[in-house]
């Protein structure tokens, strides 16, 4: 379709292992409408993680893909590294895990903001630190105007979190990837920032590709599930169809799996 | 019977504070908790990041000494057990930790991990450690023949595997689980969590089960303690504290666990159970 953002078709991931090449991913496609929120499930060794580097063109040395990734129509997959460099964090921003690791522990979390965005759209220190403060009251942290001149550590890991979210957005993308954006965080905090991300992309209209394991998270923020197993993509429908008639086995297994909450009868 | 009684426990940390004129203070981890484990229950202990519920295992455990507080486990006063009287408190009670790969040996095979807790008491188990351990592997669903082979052959389910045969190799009568199926995979953590399950109806010993994930615990508890900032802010039965709870925090958390759409999961059910 032509009113799709962003575009994975048939994309297959190789690495090298000393065991000779493995296919990490598997004729893998999927798509992302402007507004959409496009949920990635499956255990470890999936390959879902991998599915998002290969489309940021961050895979390790000696990988090779095959197939095609297109955002607004135009190629990813192949481009040169020097030529992605002005696609990430400009048109599609990432958002991993762990906040800790991805903030450089030496610097403001203002001027990394700022840094981001002038590498990308230029401009004055002053009005870059300005953006910077608008992005973190875009993430709802308090006191903007004086968090902005502290360091990562100085912050709570939801906090963290929020900076991140904060940074990614800061050069308005077309595309967020958020791959496990909230397994780190405990589970109050989880719920405020997964409402942040659905508040921001109602506003924004960013698209979204959100990688997790928690078939639980999905269910509250997707609108499509793509659910992957050993670098298959063994089921792909509207969050709906996935969660009340699912046809493959590995799904039905996976969604027998999870821990209920809610339940009435239990063993 | 009561098995174990932690009472009035409480848990200070020396930190150093902030900054070039750095004064020490402290930091209270868990502040006044007392609870007490039934012979053959499952006590969950709830709690987020920063609530004690850790520190107040390896205070149960004797890993760590309180500041304050005792205890008790089987009517004797534990909290500064030393020598036999330790020995014998750890040949009752044992941990399942969270990470299994940094919890076992890499240079010991799974024979000489699971009769470790034995070797340490000088016991040598009839018919032999190679038996006993291919007993122990059955019993927690591994494959006897591997008893011979290094925890990196393993997946992180099976290691787990070998950390619970290891708890059990001295028959304890209180398994301590310290967020033992926090790592893994759905899949394998309901299988880990059948195991203990299936463990204790077998043997009859307690759990103390520490856990963050409330659907985890409410699969695994007879009874639940929350946790919030060192204390225990809620205690009761599992249907008790997950149908009514009564205190405010304890009500945030169980409305933050993020829940499978009810409706498309009733109509999954009903389809598949007819």
């Amino acid at each position: 379709m032509s009113d799709e953002l962003f575009v994975v078709d048939n994309l297959t991931v190789t690495l090298p292992t000393s065991r000779g090449p493995v296919d990490v991913v598997k004729n893998v496609s999927f798509t992302v409408g402007r507004d959409e929120t496009v949920g990635i499930v499956g255990e470890s060794g999936s390959g879902k993680s991998m599915t998002a580097l290969a489309v940021l063109g961050l895979l390790p040395r000696g990988a090779r893909t095959s197939g095609s990734v297109r955002l607004d129509g135009a190629e990813l997959l192949g481009r040169s590294d020097r030529d992605l460099r002005s696609v990430r964090g400009n048109a599609i921003s990432m958002v991993f895990q762990d906040p800790l690791s991805s903030l450089n522990p030496y610097y403001t979390v203002g001027l990394q903001i700022s840094e981001m965005y002038r590498t990308h759209r230029g401009g004055s220190r002053s009005a870059a630190r300005k953006v910077a403060i608008e992005a973190l009251e875009r993430v709802h942290i308090p006191d903007a105007a004086r968090r902005v001149d502290h360091y990562p550590h100085q912050f709570s890991g939801g906090m963290r979190q929020r900076v991140m979210i904060a940074m990614a957005l800061c050069c308005s993308p077309s595309l967020l990837i958020a791959d496990e954006p909230t397994t780190a965080l405990d589970v109050t905090v989880q719920a405020q920032i997964l409402e942040l991300l659905g508040e921001l992309q109602s506003t924004t209209g960013t698209g979204m590709m959100f990688i997790t394991h928690d078939l639980a998270v999905i269910s509250s923020i997707a609108q499509r599930v793509l659910v992957m197993q050993s670098g298959d993509p063994v089921e792909y429908g509207t969050a709906e169809q996935v969660f009340s008639a699912p046809r493959h086995e590995y799904t039905r297994m996976l969604l027998d799996a999870v821990p209920r909450i809610d339940d009435e009868v239990l063993s | 019977m009561t098995l174990l009684q932690v009472r009035g426990v409480t848990k200070e940390f020396v930190t150093r504070g902030e900054g070039t004129m750095a004064r020490r203070s402290t930091f209270t981890a868990v502040d006044d908790v007392s609870f007490e484990v039934e012979l053959g229950e499952t006590l969950a202990i709830v709690g987020e990041s920063g609530s004690g519920k850790s520190t107040t295992a390896r205070i149960a455990a004797r890993l760590l000494e309180p500041t304050a507080g005792t205890v008790v486990f089987d009517g004797q006063d534990v909290t500064k057990a030393r020598g036999r009287e330790l020995a014998t408190f750890r040949n009752n009670v044992q941990v399942v930790f969270q990470d299994p790969f940094s919890s076992l040996n890499p240079r010991y095979t799974v024979e000489r991990i699971v009769t470790a807790p034995l070797t340490y008491q000088g016991i040598t188990p009839k018919g032999g450690r190679r038996a006993f351990t291919q007993e122990l592997m059955e019993r927690v669903g591994l494959n006897p023949d591997h008893c011979r082979r290094y925890p990196a052959q393993f997946s992180g389910g099976q290691a787990q595997r070998i950390g619970i045969a290891r708890a059990l190799a001295v028959n304890p009568k209180l398994v301590i689980c310290d967020e033992a199926v926090s790592a893994l995979d759905v899949s394998i953590q309901a299988q880990v969590l059948e195991l203990l399950m299936r463990l204790q109806r077998e043997s009859g010993f307690s759990y103390v089960f520490i856990a963050h994930d409330l659907a985890v615990v409410r699969q695994i508890s007879q009874r639940v303690a929350v946790m919030n900032r060192g204390r225990i802010v809620e205690v009761g039965t599992r249907d008790q504290v997950f149908g009514d709870p009564q205190d405010e925090y304890t009500k945030t958390l169980l409305a933050a666990v993020p829940r499978i759409n009810p409706e498309w999961d009733a109509r999954r059910r009903g389809k598949e159970a007819s």
